[in-house]
């Protein structure tokens, strides 16, 4: 049994062998959910092959900061030609490994609320941190950080240290607050009924009813009205602004198929490619095309916030001490 | 008979050189993995500013906690073995197998279980609510993650001290029922002497899971002032890259649990006189009888209720969805192949390990054989799971071939100690009682476990090869580096599943990730018992 499962793994790893020989192969180090069966990946995958004559190999990391790291380790050697899905409180680390080159691609025309213009970096999504909350047990929700604050209201948050919006919680925070952030934290603290290692813990423990609200996204309920037909769930709208994510990708300097790289990179935000985004990696697309239905419901926020990347890298350390201190 | 002697010598002696040769080759292999990342951590710059987390505050509170965990698990661990080997009733080995099952099923699945029941809207607030009553309760901060630790291990250990509370020889509970011992005296006299050599290996074990666990511990914990070394461990590889810090950090959490868990290990009492599995029940009457159901009742309630509400995620509308699935079916293929290969790596290492130990005198050399099954349980797997894809890329071997072997050894290794402490105290106790018996045959190291040992540990053999292999199917932290589209197991998928928003699948998942185990529990030791007992 075992050895006959090595032996078909070895076949097919000989039979990807002989593949490469007739056409390119395209390695994209991804994350986890945007290779899945229902993410975009697949997806992607199968309209892009159509037409480039190559084909794509996707390799899932269980993150983004994960597939980056083994980039960081395997260094030249590196099979990776493109890095996808990190996001842009990450990307000055990644640009500080001198691993990746420019992209020399038009990006004037994408759609990202503050405009873009990275040499290196390609967004091909972006989403906004806000709390998400039931609007059938939450009547009031609250507008602002203060608000929040001042009313009796419990919140699931997730940990900067391990989790890519526990980390956007602490820069949303800080965008606004700046000296006061800490002041802002201590406050927070009493609403906080935990804060988990990752995003889907503290989802769960949201939706078994632990919580009034939960550290997510604004895109958060478009997934229950299209997929569950369930249009119980919303965000809160903070008037002060909500902090953006946005997912970049960007070519490895090693590559030997960069020209077919920024082809890939060139298509993903093509209308045609953005068209998949929406409703497989539950982002907004940087193309302008239609949203579907169930991402119109509620107004995008009005305030998009976001720091310089390079602030970011410097900092984020020390803004993360400085949230944990007032827990003590 | 001096050649006989000699023979008896000549094995044990074979015993002690295999077993040492394993253990060091063990220890040698934590080594090269942490050169490995060094070795990297001096070509890789540093990514970002690191600042060195508060150690010591993370320190006191992961060994309170830690400490907190294993003693309340011991005592429910004793009081549900008590209970469990007075009394007798329909179902008991269908609810040991559960209990048994406990520590290797994924924490998260358990710990979301336990918000189902004891939660804001979980079944008991859900049922004070028809009696108009709030449930005004919440299980976030240090006794939330207590509590959780506590059904998972206590759970294991109430297994692992019922094997020895069974074992007791039948002649010493009839003349001791002749004698009408009390109760109490009971305990004393016979039970804690059977058990007493047990509960530092089990403690040790128990200390070092509630020490390292993460994220049950973020997740019921309640906010940052309840955590692990853990997490500042995962941050220096995640945010910073800092290597080198998350190398210094493994070592000083290495040398801290080492040195709390080492007086566990050499204390060692040696006086077992316990035989294998007697069939005698000896049944108590009044108030230790009424205390002894009591305990079972709250244990089945407390700790079937999660599992319960875990099982009727198979009673939904998307279960056939998901199984109709062809990736669903990879899954379970990768991960049931994963999980035998693994166990079977175990019980080959356990076996080793456990008759070494016993040949071997002195406190001092016992325990240190025992040390290296420890260091694998300590390390944050995701620093193990950097090291092997560090030594993976100097060997140049391809990530997709080495990946299911990382898994296997990596798997099996954790799961060691586990085995061993099943393992050995039924082995010594067969080797003491049998020992003169064992000098006067003329038998070598292969025919001595053939004709001796093996057809008396049917059972222990049975729960080694479920344990591993349930923690095979169990672990995510291994594989993360490796995780390709190819190479999926059940747990990855449910990760996968429930990361994006897909609830309903992860619960599914989890759902028969708890099927399979109980499963496993309660057919292997059975079958194991009748196929080594047709051969003796």
């Amino acid at each position: 049994m075992f050895s006959k499962y090595f032996l078909s793994l070895i076949l097919v790893l000989l039979s990807f062998g002989a593949l490469a020989q007739e056409k390119p192969t395209l390695n994209i180090y991804t994350y986890d959910s945007f290779a899945a069966d229902w993410g975009p990946g697949p997806k992607l995958k199968e309209k892009f092959e159509q037409n480039c004559n190559c084909t794509i190999n996707l390799i899932a990391a269980s993150n983004s900061i994960s597939s980056l790291r083994k980039i960081q380790l395997e260094g030249e050697q590196t099979k990776a030609d493109i890095l996808l899905g990190i996001d842009t409180s990450i990307a000055a680390q990644a640009l500080e490994t001198g691993l990746f080159i420019k992209h020399e691609i038009d990006v004037s025309d994408i759609n990202i609320p503050n405009g873009w213009s990275s040499d290196y970096f390609v967004p091909f999504d972006y989403g906004y941190f806000a709390f998400v909350y039931n609007k059938e047990k939450l009547k009031n929700p609250p507008t602002s950080f203060d608000d929040l604050i001042k009313q009796d209201i419990k919140i699931i948050v997730q940990d900067p240290r391990s989790s890519t919006p526990g980390l956007g919680l602490v820069l949303w925070i800080k965008s606004i607050y700046k000296e006061q952030a800490k002041q802002v934290w201590s406050e927070l603290k009493p609403k906080i009924v935990t804060m988990t290692k990752g995003w889907s813990e503290s989802y769960n423990l949201f939706l078994k009813g632990e919580a009034d609200m939960v550290l997510s996204y604004t895109t958060s309920p478009a997934y229950h009205k299209i997929v569950e037909d369930d249009d119980r769930f919303e965000f809160a709208q903070f008037e002060k602004g909500h902090y953006l994510q946005i997912e970049v990708g960007v070519i490895v300097k090693s590559s030997k198929n960069q020209k077919l790289a920024k082809q890939f990179l060139v298509w993903l935000i093509s209308k045609e490619a953005q068209e998949i985004i929406p409703t497989t990696n539950w982002m907004y697309p940087v193309a302008n095309i239609e949203l579907p239905k169930g991402f119109m419901e509620q107004e995008k926020p009005k305030v998009a916030l976001l720091i310089d990347e390079k602030i970011v890298f410097e900092n984020s350390e020390a803004w993360i001490l400085e949230m944990l201190d007032a827990f003590k | 008979m001096l050649l006989n002697n000699k023979r008896k010598i000549l094995a044990n002696s074979k015993r002690k050189i295999f077993g040492i040769i394993i253990a060091l080759s063990i220890g040698a292999m934590i080594i090269a993995l942490f050169l490995a990342i060094l070795n990297v951590a001096n070509i890789i710059p540093l990514s970002a500013k690191s600042t060195s987390p508060d150690i010591i505050h993370l320190v006191i509170m992961s060994t309170i906690q830690a400490l907190l965990s294993t003693l309340l698990s011991l005592m429910v661990g004793i009081m549900l073995a008590w209970a469990l080997n007075r009394l007798e009733f329909f179902g008991r080995k269908i609810i040991i197998a559960l209990f048994a099952s406990a520590i290797v099923t994924p924490g998260i699945v358990i710990a979301l279980g336990l918000i189902d029941v004891w939660g804001r809207e979980g079944i008991i607030s859900d049922f004070l609510q028809i009696f108009g009553i709030d449930w005004d309760f919440s299980i976030f901060g240090l006794f939330g993650i207590l509590f959780a630790h506590t059904i998972l291990n206590g759970a294991f250990a109430a297994t692992i001290l019922l094997a020895r509370l069974d074992a007791i020889a039948a002649q010493k509970l009839k003349i001791a029922q002749s004698l009408a011992l009390s109760p109490l005296k009971r305990f004393l006299l016979l039970d804690l002497p059977a058990i007493k050599n047990t509960i530092p290996a089990l403690g040790a074990i128990i200390f070092l899971l509630a020490f390292t666990s993460f994220p049950i511990v973020l997740m019921l914990g309640g906010g940052p002032s309840n955590q692990t070394l853990e997490v500042a461990i995962y941050s220096a590889v995640r945010l910073s890259f800092d290597l080198k810090l998350a190398v210094q950090l493994s070592v000083v959490q290495l040398i801290l649990c080492l040195l709390i868990i080492m007086p566990a290990i050499i204390f060692n009492q040696d006086h077992i006189r316990a035989g294998i599995s007697s069939n005698h029940r000896w049944q108590e009457n009044g108030f230790s009888k009424f205390m002894q159901i009591t305990i079972l009742i709250v244990g089945i309630f407390v700790f079937m209720l999660p599992i319960i509400s875990i099982l009727l995620n198979l009673f939904s509308m998307e279960f056939f969805t998901l199984v109709l699935r062809p990736s669903f079916w990879r899954a379970t293929i990768t991960s049931l192949t994963l999980g035998a290969s693994s166990a079977i790596l175990t019980l080959f290492i356990a076996i080793i390990i456990s008759q070494a130990k016993i040949a071997l005198h002195g406190k001092i050399s016992k325990a240190l054989i025992a040390l290296p099954l420890y260091v694998y349980l300590i390390i944050p797997a995701l620093v193990l799971s950097l090291g092997f894809y560090i030594l993976a890329r100097q060997l140049q071997i391809s990530n997709s071939i080495i990946a299911p072997f990382v898994l296997i050894l990596g798997n099996a290794l954790l799961a060691l100690p586990f085995a061993v402490a099943v393992l050995a105290p039924s082995l010594e106790a067969i080797n003491k009682r049998y020992n003169k018996l064992l000098s006067s045959l003329n038998l070598s190291s292969l025919s001595r476990w053939r004709f001796v040992e093996w057809p008396l540990l049917g059972r222990e053999i049975g729960i080694v090869l479920a344990l591993a292999f349930s923690f095979s199917l169990g672990d995510l932290g291994i594989i993360s580096l490796f995780g390709t589209n190819e190479f999926t197991t059940l747990p990855w998928a449910m990760f996968q599943a429930s990361g994006a928003y897909r609830n309903n699948d992860a619960g599914i998942i989890g759902a028969i990730l708890l099927l399979i185990i109980f499963a496993v529990f309660l057919a292997l030791p059975v079958i194991f018992r009748k196929f080594s007992n047709v051969r003796s």
